[in-house]
């Protein structure tokens, strides 16, 4: 159909696209690109304590990375918190997805900036708030101590858990926005028809709402799991000094051990590992429902 | 199939009355049509029947089992939507196995009723093309096989002509009811569109605000309205609004006394169909004759509508079949007009 559209017309329109999407570009490049392909490069130098970065051309930064099982550890630690953040956000902000985008209530607005809500507050204030309610002399261990419920203080600060139920709480936003808009494309007639034809909730979950929600699924677990990866904030936060992740651990290369070299192979193993596990997980996905 | 009965069937939403009082029995194998103008509760009745809406009160009842508080996936209704609703990830084929895949329906079962459902409405050979590769009269068709592949008690169709254009509206309106008579399916179609019901329906509940104002025949809703609003909601009607001055005896706003069989006295309303009007020569026989001036012609092609005033107050709308030699009369001209005592439908005057 397009193809009968008249030569200068089309020329114009596509010279008119490529100005549309220069600034963008120019930003994506100049500010993403080229200081990825620089660490690139300085991930391959050679680190001489005392002379900071020799240049070199050699693996030794990613072979020290894998064969130490404390780094592997801190990988393994990452995916697997960028997992449960992922599955969990995906878990709760479905239903309230699904309900955001049906609901014909007056307060719709209202209840999107609700959801948003936690993304007005940064990340340091946040986590200085959780310390204040749920650390061992925290509010909450002080209410539960006072009414004798518990002997011992719970520990929930500077644990693994403090730092899955931190980073689902800022990434549920994102999961959900994406989920609703996607939602709301979707005919609720073709729901109503599911039921009509004989399938109870679960079933028209499972053949219509699904599959046609799937794009926004997708979009969503890859967003929140590209942010789960890449936590900083909240793990040094609530997870503590004992409590390493992938985002941390590159930062305290560059800035407290002033290993260039090392700090450039450990950003792009976990680039490397964020972008490979999207994509399996997407074509697991893509697989099994198209 | 199976005989569907509404009794007293109610929907309220605070003190708006979506549905009032709705009772009805639908025999097996009947086309039933909800007629009404938009917002009059005939969608909100279909919801109901096919469970989408809870009722405030009333029973519903489908053959011998009370459907009233089962969900809309154990009643056995097909529904077939203004906007199709067909499963836009799903080939033609899947689209109308999908009741039977619900029911538990090993596929080699499943085969036969799609390629059946298929053959029915037309489509066969269109199994592997997805709803997006049809056209919208193809979608509607689809939805429809969907809906009869597994074997619907009662088949519910929510204006399900409204999207398509009107020569194949005209077609497929045709279609769907030899194929309810030929399955003998006991069926409710809502709509708005007056012809589209009369073609249809065996039988039509015309509904407003709610309330249901009449339910009957084509020929009974038409020639014996039940009141004012059913009067000019099918077909046309002129009114003249005026009282009953004595038995038998009309008395409009302009002072015309015209003849008519009404027994009760007090304010009125006299509809009259404007084809039973007669003009000139013809309405010298006429009982009820008065002289009217034309105010408007419109060549309507096969007809001529005439807008005549009798009176200051009194104005008549006149239908005349555009015959050979029929004189067009013109805007000013002094015409005679008539009709007999039993043409004019008089109606109490509604607040």
């Amino acid at each position: 159909m397009s193809m009968t559209a008249p030569e200068p017309v089309a020329g114009a329109r596509t010279s008119l696209a490529g100005m549309l999407v220069l600034p963008a570009t120019i930003l994506v490049a100049i500010g993403l690109i080229g200081p990825v392909a620089i660490l690139f490069r300085y991930s391959l130098n050679q680190f001489v304590p005392g002379q900071f970065m020799v240049d070199g051309l050699t693996l030794e930064n990613y072979v020290k990375f894998f064969t130490d099982a404390y780094y592997l550890n801190v990988l393994l630690r990452t995916v697997r918190v960028a997992v449960i953040c992922t599955l969990a956000c995906l878990i709760m902000g479905f239903p309230l997805a699904y309900v955001l985008a049906r609901t014909q209530s007056r307060f719709k607005n209202l209840m999107v900036m609700l959801v948003v809500l936690p993304l007005f507050v940064g990340n340091a204030v946040r986590a200085a708030g959780w310390m204040t309610a749920f650390g061992n002399k925290g509010a909450f261990n002080a209410s539960l101590l006072g009414l004798g419920l518990i002997d011992q203080p719970i520990e929930i600060m500077f644990t693994e858990n403090a730092v899955l139920i931190g980073i689902v709480a800022v990434n549920l936003p994102f999961m959900v926005l994406t989920l609703q808009s996607v939602i709301e494309g979707i005919d609720r007639n073709v729901e109503e028809a599911a039921f009509s034809l004989g399938a109870g909730p679960v079933a028209m979950f499972r053949r219509v709402l699904w599959p046609l929600a799937l794009p926004g699924i997708l979009a969503g677990t890859i967003l929140t799991f590209i942010l789960a990866m890449n936590a900083y904030a909240t793990p040094v936060l609530l997870g503590g000094p004992k409590f390493q992740m992938m985002g941390p651990l590159v930062y305290g290369q560059f800035a407290q051990q002033n290993n260039w070299p090392f700090g450039g192979a450990i950003s792009f193993i976990l680039m490397t590992a964020t972008l490979l596990l999207t994509l399996a997980a997407n074509l697991i996905v893509q697989r099994r429902y198209r | 199939m199976a005989r569907l009965s509404i009794e007293h069937l109610r929907k309220t939403y605070g003190e708006f009355h979506a549905v009032d009082d709705f009772s009805i029995d639908i025999a097996d194998g009947e086309f039933l049509v909800l007629l009404g103008p938009s917002g009059c509760g005939k969608t909100t009745t279909l919801r109901m029947v096919a469970g989408f809406i809870q009722p405030t009160a009333g029973r519903i009842t489908i053959g011998e089992r009370d459907v009233t508080n089962l969900p809309p996936w154990k009643r056995n209704c097909g529904l077939v939507f203004q906007s199709y609703a067909l499963f836009p990830h799903m080939s033609v084929a899947d689209n109308v196995a999908f009741g039977l895949e619900m029911r538990r329906m090993a596929p080699a079962e499943r085969a036969p009723r799609v390629a059946e459902a298929l053959r029915l409405v037309q489509l066969s050979g269109f199994d592997q093309r997805y709803p997006r590769q049809l056209s919208g009269g193809q979608q509607q068709r689809v939805a429809l096989a969907r809906a009869l592949a597994m074997q619907p008690d009662v088949l519910l169709l929510d204006e399900p002509l409204s999207n398509l254009d009107a020569k194949l509206r005209q077609e497929v309106r045709v279609e769907i009811r030899d194929l309810q008579r030929k399955l003998g399916l006991t069926t409710i179609m809502v709509t708005h569109d007056q012809e589209e019901a009369l073609t249809m329906a065996d039988r039509l509940v015309v509904m407003e605000k709610g309330k249901v104002r009449q339910i009957g025949t084509q020929r009974e809703l038409y020639e014996k309205p039940a009141d004012r609003f059913v009067a000019g909601f099918i077909g046309r009607s002129a009114f003249l609004d005026g009282e009953i001055a004595a038995p038998g005896r009309f008395r409009s706003q302009g002072g015309l006394e015209i003849d008519c069989s009404a027994p009760a006295l007090g304010p009125a309303t006299l509809a009259l169909r404007p084809e039973r009007l007669a003009i000139g020569a013809q309405a010298e026989s006429c009982t009820n004759r008065f002289q009217a001036r034309v105010e408007h012609v419109s060549y309507l092609g096969a007809l001529l509508d005439i807008d005549v005033r009798l009176t200051e107050h009194d104005r008549m709308l006149l239908q005349l079949p555009n015959r050979q030699g029929t004189v067009e009369p013109k805007p000013g001209d002094r015409i005679t007009i008539g009709w007999a005592e039993d043409a004019g439908l008089v109606y109490p005057r509604e607040s």
